[in-house]
């Protein structure tokens, strides 16, 4: 068997690597759960400063899902179970464009649904679908992140996306 | 292939080139495509690994030093203690201080069950304090004790200080009287210029600095814890005195001679009855005007 190289991360260089590694999976993934509403940002730099603080308590192969865990907790204390409203980037207004105006106000028009829907998904499926399709993350990648089986997360994807078509074809 | 299979595949971005041209056939393949390039609009905005790892690394920094302030609340709570245990030291240090008035007696039990019966006009003092191992007054007037067996016992007066075992006696300390009384055990009794040990019913007396030779008394306790006031060979000065501690009058002696030896007593209870028990013996008249009372030699 191998020996650990490291029994705690109380190492500052070891913790920068970490934050490296899964800060920005951290964020995504409070985000696309929670919205940005609650900050998940903020409760990003918290799962970070618990993890420092029970740095002695934590080998780095547990890292990953002390901060997943911590960080849905901070969000649940928080969250009141409103509609997660995700924003998305407005299209940058083109000074020459061959749009014609109405192609514009429909194209406006199917974003606001799709927002909707995506807002009616749960968080398990708006999570892992986001994952995947704005992030481009595999399966299998997604799977690690969430601590669930690859099947599930093809079932929470696959779902999402049939929902969406759904909501968006009856809105 | 399925649809099915090939959208999961396709969710997985896993498509080889032969799927994906499949894919292309299926009739969903323009909504879906459509549906995919709007859900990429809501990406977050970019999330700055290095920026957030700096923020981080600050407020980690901020929380390190306030843990160090660990040591202001400790000051804080050292403060109080040290005050609490001054204002402890303090008090318990303090001296229990006993005062009569004139007219007034005041029986006190000391911590050891040793008795002090206090005299008008007396004020005495001690320390509660470790008196068991400690057993020290201060005496300014008259005071009879009935002293508990212990630890050596001693009594401060601006005139000379006692010390006994446990015994019954009386001090009285008074301008110029310095007169100590043994009733039982012996006392010993220290003055500037005298030191004497005294058996029961002898008696110390320095009278305006003169050590009176001895006197022997044989009452078992002094007249005066009985409300009356007894002297024998005393000068007539003293008695005045003592009659103004225990009524409350002032007495003007006019030109008698105070000097007169004086053997007798007078209550404490009837001043009609005390003025005359100290005039008619030596001959000599008075009157009275509410507290002022004038003698007059016959």
């Amino acid at each position: 068997m191998a020996k650990k190289l490291h029994e705690n991360i109380c190492e500052e260089a070891l913790f920068n690597s970490l934050f490296k590694k899964y800060s920005n999976d951290l964020y995504n993934f409070l985000h696309y759960r929670y919205g940005e509403y609650l900050n998940p940002k903020d409760k990003t730099q918290e799962a970070f400063i618990k993890l420092w603080e029970n740095c002695k308590k934590v080998t780095p192969s547990k890292a990953k899902s002390f901060l997943f865990t911590i960080g849905n907790n901070l969000m649940l204390n928080e969250v009141k179970h409103q509609k997660v409203v995700l924003n998305y980037q407005k299209n940058k207004p083109k000074s020459h464009t061959h749009e014609s105006p109405e192609f514009l106000m429909e194209e406006g028009e199917y974003m606001q649904k799709l927002q909707k829907a995506i807002s009616n998904l749960t968080e398990a499926q708006r999570t892992a679908f986001l994952l995947s399709r704005v992030e481009g993350k595999r399966h299998k990648e997604i799977a690690e992140l969430l601590n669930i089986s690859t099947k599930a997360v093809e079932k929470r994807i696959y779902g999402a996306l049939k929902k969406l078509r759904e909501t968006i074809s009856e809105l | 292939m399925k649809k099915e299979d090939l959208i999961t595949k396709w969710l997985d971005n896993n498509l080889n080139s032969q799927e994906l041209e499949a894919f292309k056939e299926l009739d969903d393949y323009t909504e879906l495509i459509r549906l995919d390039n709007a859900i990429k609009r809501f990406k977050p905005n970019h999330f700055d690994t290095d920026s957030e790892l700096e923020k981080l690394n600050l407020s980690l920094k901020n929380r390190t030093q306030k843990q160090n302030n660990w040591l202001k609340p400790l000051l804080r709570v050292a403060a109080v203690i040290t005050i609490c245990f001054g204002f402890y030291y303090f008090t318990s240090n303090i001296d229990t201080s006993i005062k009569t008035e004139i007219a007034q007696k005041e029986s006190i039990s000391l911590p050891d069950e040793s008795q002090v019966i206090l005299n008008a006009m007396s004020t005495l003092t001690y320390n509660d304090n470790n008196w068991d191992s400690n057993r020290n007054l201060d005496l300014n007037g008259e005071a009879y004790f009935k002293v508990a067996k212990g630890e050596k016992f001693t009594v401060n007066t601006t005139s000379g200080s006692i010390s006994v075992l446990g015994t019954e006696f009386n001090v009285k300390n008074r301008d110029d009287l310095f007169e100590v009384i043994c009733y039982e055990g012996s006392v010993k009794v220290e003055s500037e210029l005298h030191s004497k040990i005294l058996k029961p019913g002898e008696r110390f007396l320095i009278l305006d600095n003169i050590f009176i030779k001895d006197l022997t008394v044989i009452e078992t306790n002094p007249y005066w814890i009985n409300n009356e006031s007894a002297f024998k060979s005393m000068p007539f000065s003293q008695v005045i005195a003592e009659f103004e501690r225990q009524y409350n009058v002032s007495i003007d002696v006019n030109n008698i001679n105070t000097k007169k030896l004086f053997t007798g007593s007078f209550g404490h209870d009837n001043i009609d009855v005390a003025i005359k028990a100290i005039t008619i013996p030596l001959n000599l008249t008075f009157t009275r005007n509410s507290n002022k009372i004038s003698l007059k030699r016959e």
